[in-house]
């Protein structure tokens, strides 16, 4: 870590801390200490990937995950676990097994539960416990005697209130606050406050927390896809049940799979209709895993597996009718709308999202511009429902070029009148019959540049050779007031 | 046992098949077919018409007529049901030299751009998945498949596939030289010249059709154009072209005279 009078030291294992080094003292300084000394440039990028991995591995416990940033030390994270202790016996067991965990990566850690992220914080650096679960609304008796470093502030506060005198936690709590707030930026009282539970702290977490969740502990890890998409599907029937008691359905959900070693891969569907479908939900993870091979490397296995709603929209009951079905009804409309939903799913999942798309209008006259292919959304199976497509007002070429293609030796009888012979990729063709032209002028109105030139005027003719093909040319530029000599595109061929 | 006329297998042929439909009723429900709505063409195809659930080919004549393929198809699709989607699989490579499908020359063409769901894929492997997952599922009217290179045990699973949902499936076959398939129809389309109004403007495309093979059926060779207003196709009325006009009898009558 480089700063003011050479590079400092950063960071340390055992063995160094047991020669006597310090973190942040002067790499010079420490060498003096001992000439066994190996070091490495601090790589703050990788530090924060290591650190999103572990807080993501960290979702098996809770959903809400947050890795702490650069003002926080940037070096552990804070989980959420209210609600969730009790599935692991309680506050104490859940922070021992983390703890056995993270010792088994290799990662000694130091674990702190608290009512505030702050108390926890402070806890987890300077209690003497490694593994410490404060009692509810102790905090300001747990931080009276901490140093003030134990809230999270700036440099120069720190030193400005040690030069002060202010040692300890204890003796900023009940003090009166009007001439810190007066002296000191407005950080110092917040973390106070934050720390005794006074102001929220809200935690960034490293996922979007889920709407719903369910995830399951394997005693076996699993390795096959086969057995990660059956767990998934037992996964979803159980949300089932609180989907169907909201009038929701999924829209949009994720996978998690935690593997043996820390790694966690995650998977994203989306859906283009709600569903509370166990059997169409598993389909699509089957489509999804073959495509990404997610499961090549599944190393030891998964030893859990968690689905979670990211995106649930209202999904209201549906009467399902005895006997036969009534077309009155549209219920046979209404099972293929689903079938037809769950068709483009599955195309969506296995090609990608971008990959099924439809027709949209474009209220343009240029021809490139005049349609779009946006990729489909929900209403894939009722075109009915949406806009009109615009009545044809001229002939429109069935295929139409990427670019518009230069014609070569083009011939005509007077310099602005259709095309009598055309070049085009290499073969003439005599034309029996031209049509046109139809004039289609740039649009000025998007030319944002006031001084740029506007694109020329097309003049489009609908030509006919003598073999019966059909082609769309068009002359770029008015022959004596844009252009001198004209020159010819091909722009689409016709049914 | 004496005379073995055509006439006479024709007469046999015929018993053969009233005695199949007899026995195989479900097969015969499932055997709903297309009609052209022309007796030229539906009277020459043995289902009457093009048979749902079954596989045809479409085959452009030459590289550049595969616009005239393609407003085959499309003219076919137009004149099913409209309650329901139309799949259009392609590879991203598929076009690259033609350009892309326009919604407003398929609109040109009397099919609503708005009923089609255009599926991209990467490679043939994915195109075949693309086109059997859109035949089980059973939602669309029809699925049109763009794929280059297909083998025989292929063309018949796709073959079988349409068969069991009941679905017309087109593959447009855009390759020079064409392997066996299973398909029931293939049919090569080529350009001609337009219909034209009184004004010398042009009105309806004309396609100068070959029905290279057909199952329990003969080729055969017809100039048909295509009315976009009243979803029609008919046989092409006066040629413009007298020498056109001979050159594509002189086919169909060589052909009579063979089969």
């Amino acid at each position: 870590m480089a700063g003011a009078g050479g590079p400092r030291t950063a960071a340390l294992n055992e063995a160094a801390a047991d020669m006597g080094l310090v973190a942040g003292e002067s790499l010079s300084d420490a060498r003096a200490k001992t000439d066994m000394l190996q070091v490495r440039d601090v790589d703050t990028t990788a530090d924060d990937t290591a650190l999103r991995r572990l807080a993501l591995w960290a979702t098996r416990y809770t959903p809400t995950a947050s890795p702490w940033g650069e003002d926080d030390g940037a070096d552990g994270f804070f989980l959420d676990i209210e609600g969730s202790a009790h599935l692991f016996g309680g506050e104490e067991s859940l922070i021992a097994d983390l703890a056995a965990r993270l010792q088994h990566f290799g990662l000694p850690a130091r674990l702190a539960v608290a009512d505030t992220p702050g108390a926890a914080w402070a806890l987890s650096r300077f209690h003497r416990a490694p593994l410490f679960v404060l009692p509810a609304g102790r905090q300001a008796a747990a931080l009276a005697d901490m140093p003030i470093e134990a809230l999270r502030l700036s440099g120069e506060t720190r030193t400005a209130l040690r030069r002060l005198g202010f040692k300890t936690v204890g003796a900023l709590i009940d003090k009166p606050r009007a001439p810190f707030a007066a002296r000191f930026a407005a950080e110092l009282l917040r973390r106070l406050d934050q720390a005794l539970g006074r102001v929220d702290e809200p935690l960034v977490p490293v996922v979007a927390p889920p709407v719903y969740h369910s995830l399951q502990y394997l005693l076996d890890p699993v390795v096959t896809q086969e057995a990660v998409v059956a767990r998934a599907r037992r996964l979803m029937q159980n949300l089932v049940h609180v989907l169907v008691r909201d009038d929701v359905g999924a829209r949009a959900l994720r996978l998690c799979l935690y593997r043996v070693d820390g790694a966690v891969e995650t998977i994203a569907i989306g859906l283009t209709a709600p569903t509370r479908s166990a059997a169409h939900v598993a389909r699509l993870l089957d489509l999804k895993l073959a495509a990404l091979a997610a499961l090549d490397d599944a190393g030891f296995g998964f030893e859990a597996i968690g689905l979670a709603v990211t995106r649930a929209e209202p999904m209201p009951a549906r009467q399902i009718e005895f006997g036969t079905a009534d077309p009155a009804f549209g219920s046979e409309d209404s099972s293929r709308a689903e079938r037809c939903a769950a068709l483009i799913d599955a195309l969506r999942q296995r090609l990608g999202p971008h990959r099924v798309r439809r027709f949209a209008p474009v209220a343009s006259h240029l021809p490139e511009r005049a349609e779009a292919l946006p990729p489909v959304d929900g209403e894939a199976c009722s075109p009915s429902c949406s806009a009109s497509w615009p009545a044809p007002e001229q002939a429109h070429p069935l295929l139409l070029l990427p670019h518009a293609e230069p014609a070569d030796d083009v011939t005509a009888l007077v310099p602005d009148g259709p095309p009598r012979r055309f070049c085009w990729r290499g073969s003439t063709y005599d034309i029996a019959a031209a049509q046109g032209p139809q004039r289609i002028g740039a649009e000025w109105w998007r030319n944002h540049k006031p001084h740029c030139e506007v694109a020329p005027t097309r003049d489009y003719y609908l030509v006919e050779d003598l073999g019966g093909r059909r082609f769309w040319l068009y002359r770029e530029g008015l022959y004596g007031r844009e252009t001198a000599a004209a020159r010819w595109f091909v722009h689409g061929l016709f049914a | 046992m004496a005379d073995f006329t055509s006439l006479s297998i024709a007469r046999r042929r015929d018993a053969v098949m009233q005695e199949l439909r007899r026995l195989l009723p479900r097969h015969e429900g499932l055997r709903q077919a297309l009609p052209f709505g022309t007796a030229a063409l539906d009277s020459h195809l043995p289902e009457g018409g093009l048979a749902c659930g079954a596989l045809h080919e479409v085959v452009p004549q030459t590289e550049g007529a595969i616009a005239s393929a393609f407003g085959f198809i499309a003219a076919i699709l137009s004149r099913l049901s409209q309650a329901y989607p139309l799949i259009f699989v392609r590879p991203v490579y598929g076009l690259r030299q033609y350009g892309r499908l326009s919604g407003h020359g398929l609109n040109g063409l009397g099919l609503d751009p708005r009923r089609l769901i255009l599926v991209e894929t990467s490679h043939r492997k994915e195109t075949l998945w693309a086109v059997a997952e859109a035949l089980r599922s059973g939602v669309p009217s029809a699925v049109v498949g763009l794929i280059d290179k297909l083998d025989l045990k292929t063309s018949q699973k796709l073959h079988l596939a349409a068969g069991d949902c009941g679905l017309p499936l087109f593959l447009l076959r855009p390759a020079p030289t064409l392997e066996a398939s299973a398909a029931a129809t293939r049919w090569r389309v080529g350009p001609a010249p337009a219909a034209r109004d009184r004004f010398g403007l042009y009105a309806r495309p004309r396609w100068h059709l070959q029905l290279e093979r057909c199952r329990n059926g003969r080729p055969g060779e017809w100039v048909m154009e295509y009315d976009h207003v009243a979803h029609r196709f008919s046989l092409a009325a006066a040629l413009a072209d007298p020498a056109f006009s001979r050159r594509a009898g002189d086919h169909s009558f060589r052909q009579a005279c063979r089969s």
